[in-house]
């Protein structure tokens, strides 16, 4: 290294800051102990292998030794380095027997401060600096000369140890006193001393840029074992100084000029002779060219933007770190907020309105749930994928805008535009180098991250099963041309669909209104259908909102947390790892086999079927509920709402005022296992003439029941009947309905605490057993069969029968209770 | 004191004298305040001549200048000497130099820099690369030129300074200014990549052309441009304070010291051939390419020191700089005393050449009002994209139409949607990493452009990659109002604010907030003869009121009142009872930019029943006409 060589070079100037440097960082090498032992010592035995010349340091250890050489080293940095390498390799010389001629380097690491590329400026040059940013390009490794043998052409004198500085630089005269030869030396390749030597370029993080600007760069220097380290696209913290490169022009001697050179430049046409005098004549540019020397290179962490939402080997503790005390305690704040959930979901949409559940959806999607590996090392996916399938104009783009806008690493692209190569990855043929080069799509550019795609059912087909692999197994495999690869594609993927025909048919199940195959769907851990309504009460708001924005513009974002709180504080709650708890996990088996049992009790003949995968979703959607409260253990609370969750989304159909004109689709959102809603009749309505299609009339009242309730009340009404049907013998079997329901009141009485409740359970449980007759086929009616079988003692009962049939379970229902 | 002479020709001087008095600190801000002083002066600007329209041949270098144009890339902090000292030779004597405002350090000849000494300070200055406004229309350029006084005698102490070739060359090379020669200007319009430009040798035209060919590397480097066929100077702007502020496409005019030493390109040229030890390749930390693109010669693409710098908020040479000054004011209510009148003659004439269709005329006025005024979350509000459909088939009625367009807007641009554009074209900006520079696309535009889409001219056939990209990147710019720069590891996302006016025969393939097919009473006959008799009819002063009315309708403060929103709020819900499908909260959105734009077009910035009223039965109007249209499919 030039400046390396500085003090045992032919400089006799003795720069005391230095050598005292020099002297307290020797010591600080053979003091500083962690745990009892010398903790640079191993790290410099192994120095010893020829491939190794770099001792990497940690300035929060300096700092910690010697507080006073920290801030030297800090301010100094340019000044003291070469002392700072001779101090490495004195101490690897006297711990180990290194060879002398050996060059030792050191690495920074752990400069507390950090800049951003922006922030360089002329104040800056010489200290010692940590800037992070993306690299944008890098140039191939090149020696560097670093100390030059020169043999003098005239009288063959060896001239050793020439230091260079930032440019090839000739003995200014030959040592030898009798000769006075100033120009003719060779430079003897052998005997000189090279580094490794590159330069790349970064260029600030999206992240970092200020609106409307275009980002800037700045050259970055690296040697040693520095080399190498960055890729182009990766974004990396680079530790060092900035330094302002001398123009070599300027430096170099007029004779001087190499034959190095290969390069003649496009703009030769140019001629300058003309002018050139006027370079002799003192005029000179007056810019510089600014570089950064760099002497470590690390992955950025996430804060900046570097891993973004997932940052895998950190901890919660690290992190914390990194903020600010500020930053820390609104972190803090938020994850105390009781109120955390709406809050974040109001926050991340705040021009959408209504479409609760969907945001929450959305917002658990972004915390994300656990990724595990198995014993046979097969990953499990922890990213959620969503899907919004909806009329047009219900804000589902907007939906991906914004998710687009806030998640750091998304990408946002549209079905209908994009091939499957172009999601996933291809393999184009380098136009300069014919060689195949694998170019990154959609998908894996989103890696760890989220990928919107608009128009997700206008895909063509065959695309959609390219993105099977990468929805489950988040990876994408290409073999073409030669080129096979397995890539990561570690992302959420959130998705945009239209029902055929633009807009969603309630009489239709979810499956019959958009174009997915099951494959696909299934890979969807939540669904959500947003339907254009028409409501005086939404229609209200919505104008309110829209009249708002238009007279206030951009002061009506109201938003509880701004978009870099929420940032830093889904960074911090994704690196939880919440475990299941034993309640939860018995919670959530009970759950699915609720899920399980409502697929098979062919209630939802229209929905898909409830696999596995839907368990995995569960699973996933309460490690994200976990996650976003900042808890290390999964609690049956958070299994509660990713449940109920699941069960929404599965289909979600938001139901205005129930009308018993449109009972068939009430019906077939019951069959996909929505909110359930029960259509109250008169009371009066004599039973026996019910039937499908029966007219409808105006109802006085609604009763709500959830699925789950109307499932458990069901499922407990049948088993009471094969309890009796399994007591009598008899053929008839069954129960009488008025019996039922009485058997039903007493089993619930302790629970009630009115008579008006008494009623109403009784309301209900009148109709779950109409539904479970008329709608589901469940319960079989045996009034007119057993008029027949009984025609005996049936005259006088007639009228009771039929306002009070006798009922069976359907002989071919099972319950999987 | 220094003499009028002084500030304009050697601004440097004063510069120096500022520096000796107050030393380096606050330096721009002083300097500043003093050329503010200078230019208030009555039309004292006007004496300044312009980069825009003076050939650079006959400008003196390190004179006071002025530039319009529109900021297109942004190139890392230039480090400098900001503060020199300089040593005289004979006598010994030291003495501190101001390295401000300029790239060369100078001394005389007797005086020699000391590069080493202590008292040099380094400080950074920002370098901008500024193109003229792109689609800025012909008129806009020749009033700008017309109403400049200053007398641009090519100057003699100036040429020796030169050599020969150089001079030879800048003769072919620089543009044609557009006083000398506007019938090379002709109409803003990308015309097929494919035709091969005319003979005119205009600076850009050359440029492209040898860029097709792409064999030979080219002595002149591309300027850049994000529209082709654009001409004017490239500059490359230093500037030393308030850089933040300024923003990627904004319109500015700089005003400040001309360097165009030839002695720049010498320096360049020296370490591109100097380059030694193990930065063999980069021993001058540039490339080739990027060397090409950062420091062109100056006497193509000249350096400008910027001294003061204002954003201009439109670029309507016959309205004053600022509105807001009461000279202003009073303007532009003396013109709106009679703004019926000119809405009514401007309606009637767009009108006639919408082939007498009132209710389009009345929606393109609107469009040619529109502008983006608030962004909330990812909602660009305002944003009026407008697609005529209907087109005549087979005619050059978009081009036709374009024109008169052209003769109204102060910037706008013709973009033929053909599969040969959109497959070859590049529409969005895309930074060039070997260069270090953002390559300029079609979508680089400053505010308020207004972009003619040509679809009529789309035939069937493949679109490539780029092609749909470009499809694509039109459709988010339609859309959403900003376009997604390049930056091969990501895409960053600028927001824009342009009129995108779509022309097509059937429903346009891009969705626009605003479909109006086009009825016209008559079959169009005799096109090019009516869009003739139009043209002739806008003259002198009525043409100049219309442009002034454009410009500042366009510009107007707008406010909803209370009683107004609880009104709109229950004809919302009003409409949606009886009619839900008609009636969405897009529609909303789109009813409110129709009523704000409806009520700035008359001159009022409050929106009034009566306002609102006609808002709601021109979009019920037209709502009627889109569904009577043969509809081949639901989208969405």
């Amino acid at each position: 290294m030039d400046v390396a060589d500085r003090a045992v070079g032919h400089n006799l100037v003795k720069d005391d800051v230095a050598d005292r440097c020099q002297k307290l960082f020797q010591d600080f090498l053979e003091e500083f102990t962690v745990d009892g032992e010398v903790k640079y010592l191993p790290d410099v035995q192994e120095l010893i292998r020829p491939e190794r010349n770099t001792l990497t340091v940690s300035y929060q250890h300096i700092e910690k030794n010697n507080q006073q050489l920290a801030t030297t080293i800090s301010e100094e940095y340019y000044r003291v380095y070469p002392s700072l390498c001779l101090a490495v390799r004195n101490f690897a010389r006297d711990h180990c027997g290194v060879p002398t001629s050996k060059e030792f380097y050191l690495s920074v690491t752990d400069v507390p401060a950090r800049h951003k590329v922006r922030e360089l400026t002329t104040g800056k040059v010489g200290t010692l600096l940590r800037i992070s940013g993306q690299v944008v390009r890098t140039h191939p490794v090149h020696p560097e000369l670093v100390s030059g043998t020169f043999i003098c052409l005239d009288c063959q004198s060896v001239i050793k140890d020439v230091e260079q500085q930032f440019k090839y630089t000739q003995p200014t005269i030959c040592r030898n006193p009798v000769c006075s030869n100033r120009s003719r030396f060779m430079l003897d390749v052998n005997k000189s001393r090279f580094v490794d030597f590159q330069k790349v370029r970064i260029q600030e993080t999206q992240a970092e840029l200020p609106r409307g600007s275009i980002p800037r760069s700045v050259e970055i220097i690296l040697r040693a074992e520095a080399v190498e380290m960055a890729q182009a696209g990766d974004k990396c913290d680079f530790t060092g100084t900035l330094i302002v490169v001398p123009d070599v022009s300027q430096l170099n001697t007029p004779g001087a000029r190499a034959e190095t050179s290969t390069r003649v430049k496009a703009g030769a046409g140019y001629d300058n002779e003309g002018v050139g005098g006027l370079k002799a004549l003192g005029v000179r540019e007056l810019s510089y060219r600014l570089a950064f020397l760099a002497c470590s290179v690390e992955a950025t962490n996430p804060q900046f933007g570097g891993r973004d939402l997932r940052g895998d080997d950190l901890t919660a503790e690290t992190i914390k770190k990194q903020m600010t005390e500020q930053e820390w305690q609104k972190v803090y704040e938020m994850s105390r907020d009781k109120n955390l959930y709406q809050n974040l979901c109001t926050s991340l949409f705040p021009t959408i309105h209504g479409n609760d559940e969907v945001k929450r959806g959305v917002l658990l999607m972004l915390f994300g749930g656990v990724p595990k590996m198995t014993m046979e090392k097969t990953g499990l996916r922890g990213d959620i994928n969503v899907c919004i399938v909806g009329d047009p104009s219900t804000a589902k783009s907007q939906f991906l805008k914004a998710v687009e806008q806030f998640s750091p690493r998304a990408v946002y692209t549209s079905g209908k535009a994009s091939s499957a190569a172009g999601l996933t990855a291809a393999v184009v043929k380098d136009e300069e180098s014919h060689e195949f080069v694998i170019e990154a799509g959609a998908l894996m550019l989103a890696d760890n991250g989220v990928c919107c795609i608009d128009e997700f059912d206008k895909m063509d087909p065959k695309d959609q099963v390219a993105i099977h692999e990468a929805m489950e197994q988040q990876t994408i495999s290409i073999t073409k041309a030669g080129v096979k690869a397995t890539l990561n594609a570690r992302t959420s993927i959130l998705a945009a669909a239209n029902p055929i025909g633009g807009r969603y048919d309630r009489t239709k199940s979810l499956k019959q209104n958009i174009t997915l195959t099951a494959p696909i769907m299934s890979r969807f851990d939540l669904f959500f259908v947003l339907v254009d309504e028409c409501n005086e009460v939404t229609d209200y708001a919505i104008a309110r909102r829209i009249v708002d924005l238009h007279s206030h513009g951009e002061a009506s974002v109201e938003r509880t947390y701004s978009v870099e709180e929420m940032q830093r504080y889904l960074m911090f709650a994704r690196q939880f790892k919440p475990k299941i708890s034993k309640e939860a996990e018995e919670f959530m088996v009970d759950e699915y086999r609720r899920l399980r049992q409502r697929d098979c009790s062919g209630v939802s003949k229209s929905s898909w079927r409830i696999t596995v995968r839907q368990l995995e979703s569960m699973i996933r959607l309460s490690e994200a509920m976990a996650r976003m409260y900042c808890q290390d253990e999964v609690q049956p609370k958070h299994v509660k709402e990713a449940f109920r969750l699941l069960n929404k989304s599965i289909i979600r159909v938001e139901q205005p005022d129930i009308n018993l004109g449109t009972e068939d689709e009430e019906q077939q959102q019951l069959d996909g296992g929505g909110d359930e809603i029960l259509s109250e009749d008169a009371m009066e309505t004599d039973e026996a003439q019910k039937s499908a299609d029966e007219p409808p009339s105006p109802p006085k009242k609604a009763i709500r029941l959830t699925f789950d309730e109307y499932k458990t009340l069901a499922n407990l009404l049948v088993l009471q009947m094969r309890r009796k049907e399994a007591e009598t013998d008899d053929g008839d079997g069954g129960m009488r309905k008025g019996e039922l329901v009485t058997w039903y009141l007493h089993e619930i009485e302790n629970e009630l605490e009115s008579e008006a409740e008494y009623f109403e359970k009784q309301t209900i449980v009148e109709k779950v057993i109409e539904r479970l007759i008329h709608h589901d086929h469940i319960l079989v009616e045996l009034s007119k069969i057993g008029l027949k079988k009984r025609a005996g003692d049936s005259a006088s009962s007639d009228p009771l029968q039929d306002k009070d049939p006798l009922l069976v379970v359907h002989p071919n229902y099972v319950i999987d209770a | 004191m220094p003499s009028v002479e002084d500030w304009l020709h050697n601004p440097l001087g004063i510069i120096q004298g500022i520096f000796d008095q107050h030393g380096d600190s606050d330096l721009p801000q002083k300097v500043g305040e003093y050329f503010q002083n200078r230019l208030e002066g009555k039309d004292a600007l006007a004496w300044v001549p312009s980069l825009n329209d003076t050939p650079l041949h006959h400008l003196k270098p390190n004179s006071l200048v002025k530039f319009r144009c529109m900021v297109q890339d942004m190139f890392d902090p230039e480090f400098y000497l900001g503060v020199y000292e300089v040593t005289d030779t004979k006598l010994g004597a030291k003495s501190l130099r101001s390295g401000r405002y300029k790239d060369i350090a100078e001394c005389l000849p007797h005086q020699e820099i000391d590069l080493d000494s202590p008292q040099n300070v380094t400080l950074d200055r920002q370098t901008l690369y500024c193109v003229p406004v792109p689609g800025e229309n012909s008129w806009v350029k020749q009033g700008f030129t017309n109403s400049s006084q200053a007398r641009v005698v090519p100057s003699t102490s100036y040429q020796p300074v030169r050599n020969k070739r150089g001079l030879e060359e800048e003769e072919d090379q620089t543009p044609q200014p557009n006083n000398n020669a506007p019938s090379t200007e002709g109409p803003n319009c990308s015309t097929e990549v494919s035709d091969t430009p005319e003979a005119e040798n205009t600076e850009a035209k050359r440029t492209r052309t040898e860029d097709e060919a792409g064999a030979l590397p080219s002595p002149i480097p591309d300027l850049n441009f994000p529209l082709p066929g654009e001409t004017g100077p490239a500059c490359l702007v230093k500037v030393y304070q308030s850089s933040d502020s300024l923003k990627l496409n904004d319109v500015v005019e700089f005003v400040g010291v001309l360097s165009i030493d030839p002695a720049l390109a010498t320096f360049n040229s020296g370490t591109g051939e100097t380059g030694t030890s193990a930065y063999e390749d980069g021993g001058d930390m540039m490339d080739v390419e990027e060397q090409a693109a950062h420091s062109p010669p100056p006497s193509l693409v000249p350096r400008l020191h910027a001294i003061l710098v204002q954003k201009l908020v439109h670029t309507n040479p016959g309205l004053p700089v600022d509105l807001t000054t009461p000279a202003a004011v009073s303007g532009v209510s003396a013109l709106m005393s009679e703004v019926t009148q000119i809405r009514q003659q401007l309606c009637s004439l767009l009108t006639e050449a919408l082939l007498g269709d009132s209710l389009a005329a009345e929606y393109l006025l609107l469009h040619l009002i529109s502008s983006v005024y608030g962004r909330r979350d990812v909602v660009a509000l305002g944003k009026f994209s407008l697609n005529i459909s209907g087109c005549p088939r087979e005619t050059s009625y978009p081009q036709l139409l374009y024109r008169l367009l052209q003769d109204l807007t102060t910037k706008s641009h013709f973009l033929p949607l053909t599969l040969a554009n959109m497959n070859s074209l590049r529409i969005t900006p895309k930074k060039d990493y070997t260069a270090n520079r953002l390559l300029s696309g079609v979508l680089q535009l400053s505010e308020r452009t207004l972009l003619v889409l040509d679809e009529t001219q789309l035939e069937p056939g493949q679109l490539q990659t780029t092609g749909v990209m470009n499809v694509q990147a039109l459709g988010t710019a339609v859309q959403w109002q900003k376009v997604d720069y390049d930056f091969d590891f990501h895409k960053t996302e600028f927001p824009c604010n342009l009129r995108m006016l779509l022309l097509s025969e059937g429903r346009s393939l891009i969705q626009t907030d605003c479909q109006v097919p086009l009825q016209p009473p008559s079959p169009p006959s005799q096109l090019e003869n009516m869009f003739h008799r139009i043209q002739a009819s806008l003259t002198g002063d009525y043409l100049a009121k219309v442009r002034s009315y454009l410009t500042v309708t366009e510009l107007m403060e707008y406010t909803l009142p209370e009683g107004m929103q609880k009104v709109i709020e229950e004809d919302f819900v009003k409409m949606r009872s009886d009619d839900p499908k008609n009636m969405t909260a897009e529609d909303l959105h789109s009813l409110l930019v129709v009523a704000r734009l409806l009520a700035l077009s008359v001159g009022q910035t409050t929106l009034s029943q009566e306002v609102w009223d006609r808002a709601k039965q021109l979009e019920t109007e037209r709502k009627t006409r889109v569904k009577a249209q043969p509809q081949p499919q639901a989208r969405s």
